[in-house]
């Protein structure tokens, strides 16, 4: 191996490469997925029931409402939108307050006409009535018959879904361009014989396969990045945060210059990542849905990429509480860097007995 | 039109599809894949709440709990009630006092304990609290009174509610049958550029014959697998000829879109990009059958909505012909305006 052959080879690869629709998309897919989660599916995932309100009047309820944990509230212009609203299933229930709302209160009045979705929980259906009243009590001064104490139980963190959704984020920025990139431009260069080409010079199949993985490294370390701070969870040990995404960017190259390696076309370079996408992407999903027990998230590869970094960005635990994560990870780079290494010996030897 | 040509078009395309054991096994694992992605999502609906109570002294008021959306455990003493919400049996745990009875005769206020797991969702914490609060009042008598004037829009389904894995058989299906846009893409772009279509042209055979050989091996792969898939995920449980006619019209507009695709690329890799940002825009009101409500109306524009809707309504909701006739016949027709332009595109680019 080279460094200056490799160094012109990264040169040649940046100027010259391909600059096609696959480069394109490992750079805006990952940004694009970044702003969508962090500005549409923040909030879709809460157990929140959803309470949709048309206001006649000016209620001071209205305000109390919003303050709820409870439910999430959305406000309507008209009874129209809010009863499309309820029939659509945006929210679990519609109420229309009357103009006079506040003022018939004192006299024990409560009047409202309520839309309920017809699918909407048996929970939600009994917390929204509950949430109510206990607005309509605060706004009346209602005194409380009991003292109530909450008591937290355990050391972790309840984290919401806008959080959750960071894994499918993380592993888009790194595994769209560390995966798609190496395979790619090594399908591209098998396609057009200039690897072949290149066999007759000095350069070796590794000093290739290094270039292009340099290449892939650098461009997946960086998208992670971009992702997380786009998905404003770029906080905590940011250094580490950063090595975790370098060593997650690593695996990603090292699976794309193998699938590269054996994958002829792109086709059928689209086929595997149609029927293996499950497999990277995997984790995300444990995240988004936590009905799926947790262990599952062990048998995954990338895996080791997320947990350290949820729990370094999100969870704000230590680096000792990620170092057993962070060392599965080393080991899985250190596996798939050995893999590579007898990959590109087995194409070497090809290329030099077709060579002779 | 040359019934034998194409029967041979179809006979060499198929070898090589077969002959491809790599290719065979992919599509086969991707398809058990989106199977499994099914079948691991819970099958019953977390329709109620949940809650643990320690109470040596039941209030009235709080028997009523039962009745509602809420199923109550009641615990021997407090350290189990504490060990259930610490173990994750439970997100909340609410601890009576033993003389609460006894307490609010004499007009005082009882200390009620709730227990929530530090990693339990705020909104559950609160609306226990919020729940043990009504209790109170309602135990002290000072019930409030409603007069609410209540209607439940769409069918109710309280208690047979869809669940979440069911809810997402249309975006899976439709994923599938989308999926098949690149496959076939990718092989007319394959042949564009490695210039076999070009020799084949030459042969007696029309450019109709090579297009319709496509055509049925696209719809074949499509309607195979979205089937088959549908099959193994109970698709078929209601109307399964109304089932199959959507998906043999999805696989029909997925043939056009692959024809659009590869009439436009330069090359094979220029399908992936392009396949996947139509496969992503085609995938959006998969996402909202997932999740109601989330798509406003503009949606109606993307074609597939009329393809998710349709198997939406017929496998979760028991929908009949009369149900789906309109989306059958927009996506009809919207399927063969771009079948004609997939043709009248891929047949300028071969001229």
């Amino acid at each position: 191996m080279n460094l200056k052959r490799v160094w012109t080879l990264i040169r040649a690869e940046i100027l010259h490469g391909p600059k096609d629709v696959v480069l394109a998309m490992a750079v805006v897919m990952p940004i694009l997925m970044a702003l969508l989660v962090n500005l549409a599916f923040g909030n879709i995932f809460t157990q929140r029931a959803e309470l949709g309100i048309y206001d006649r009047g000016e209620s001071a309820i209205v305000e109390i409402l919003a303050k709820s944990e409870s439910v999430s509230l959305r406000y309507y212009e008209n009874e129209t939108d809010l009863k499309q609203a309820a029939a659509a299933g945006a929210v679990d229930m519609g109420i229309v307050l009357p103009q006079d709302f506040d003022a018939s209160l004192p006299f024990g009045k409560i009047k409202f006409e309520a839309y309920v979705w017809g699918e909407s929980l048996a929970k939600n259906r009994e917390v929204i009535p509950i949430v109510l009243t206990d607005a309509v009590r605060t706004l009346t001064g209602s005194e409380l018959p009991v003292n109530i104490e909450a008591v937290a139980l355990g050391d972790e963190e309840s984290v919401p879904w806008s959080s959750r959704l960071v894994p499918l984020v993380i592993l888009m920025g790194i595994f769209y361009g560390g995966l798609m990139i190496p395979s790619s431009a090594i399908i591209h260069e098998k396609q057009r014989r200039t690897i072949e080409a290149l066999n007759v010079t000095p350069t070796t199949v590794g000093d290739i396969f290094l270039s292009k993985g340099i290449i892939s490294v650098t461009l997946a370390t960086f998208m992670g990045i971009v992702t997380l701070i786009l998905s404003g969870a770029l906080s905590g040990p940011i250094p580490l945060i950063i090595l975790v995404l370098f060593l997650g960017a690593i695996m990603a190259t090292e699976i794309g210059l193998i699938v590269g390696a054996f994958v002829n076309d792109i086709n059928s370079l689209f086929a595997v990542l149609k029927a293996g996408g499950i497999f990277l992407f995997g984790p995300a999903l444990i995240y988004m849905f936590p009905q799926i027990p947790s262990w599952v998230g062990y048998i995954f590869p990338t895996y080791y990429v997320v947990r350290p970094i949820v729990d370094l960005s999100i969870s704000g635990v230590s680096f000792s509480e990620v170092l057993v994560y962070l060392s599965v990870l080393v080991i899985l780079v250190i596996l798939g860097a050995v893999l590579l290494v007898a990959v590109v010996r087995r194409l070497s030897t090809r290329a030099l007995r077709l060579g002779s | 039109m040359k019934p034998r040509t194409i029967k041979a078009l179809l006979k060499k395309d198929m070898a090589l599809f077969i002959g491809n054991r790599f290719y065979l096994f992919i599509t086969i694992l991707g398809l058990v894949v989106y199977a499994l992605v099914y079948f691991i999502m819970p099958s019953e609906l977390d329709e109620r709440l949940s809650l643990a109570m320690y109470a040596p002294v039941v209030p009235p008021a709080f028997e009523q709990l039962a009745v509602g959306g809420i199923d109550v455990e009641y615990f021997e003493s407090e350290d189990s009630l504490r060990d259930s919400v610490i173990s994750g049996e439970f997100d909340v745990g609410v601890a009576l006092p033993p003389d609460i009875m006894d307490i609010w005769a004499e007009g005082g206020k009882p200390g009620i304990t709730v227990f929530y797991a530090s990693t339990a969702a705020p909104e559950i914490t609160e609306t226990t609290t919020l729940l043990i609060k009504e209790l109170s009042y309602l135990q002290t008598g000072q019930a409030l009174h409603f007069d609410a004037k209540t209607e439940i829009l769409g069918p109710d389904l309280l208690g047979e509610q869809i669940t979440l894995r069911d809810r997402m058989r249309p975006m899976l299906v439709i994923l599938i049958l989308l999926t098949e846009i690149m496959t076939l893409a990718g092989l007319i772009a394959a042949e564009i550029q490695k210039g076999t279509a070009r020799a084949l042209l030459v042969t007696p055979m029309r450019t109709s014959d090579l297009f319709l050989a496509k055509g049925i091996l696209g719809v074949g792969m499509a309607m195979a697998q979205a089937a088959l898939f549908m099959a193994i995920v109970g698709g078929f449980g209601y109307q399964p000829l109304i089932i199959l006619t959507t998906l043999f019209v999805g696989s029909i507009f997925v043939v056009g879109t692959g024809f659009l695709i590869a009439s436009i690329v330069r090359d094979v890799n220029a399908v992936t990009g392009w396949g996947l940002l139509v496969l992503i825009l085609f995938a959006i009101p998969g996402i909202g059958a997932v999740i109601p409500g989330l798509l406003a109306e503009w949606a109606k524009v993307i074609p597939s909505y009329y393809l998710v809707d349709t198997i939406n309504k017929v496998a979760n909701y028991g929908v009949g012909w009369a149900g789906i006739a309109s989306n059958l016949g927009i996506m009809s027709g919207i399927t063969l305006i771009i079948v004609i332009g997939g043709l009248l595109a891929l047949r300028r680019r071969f001229q």
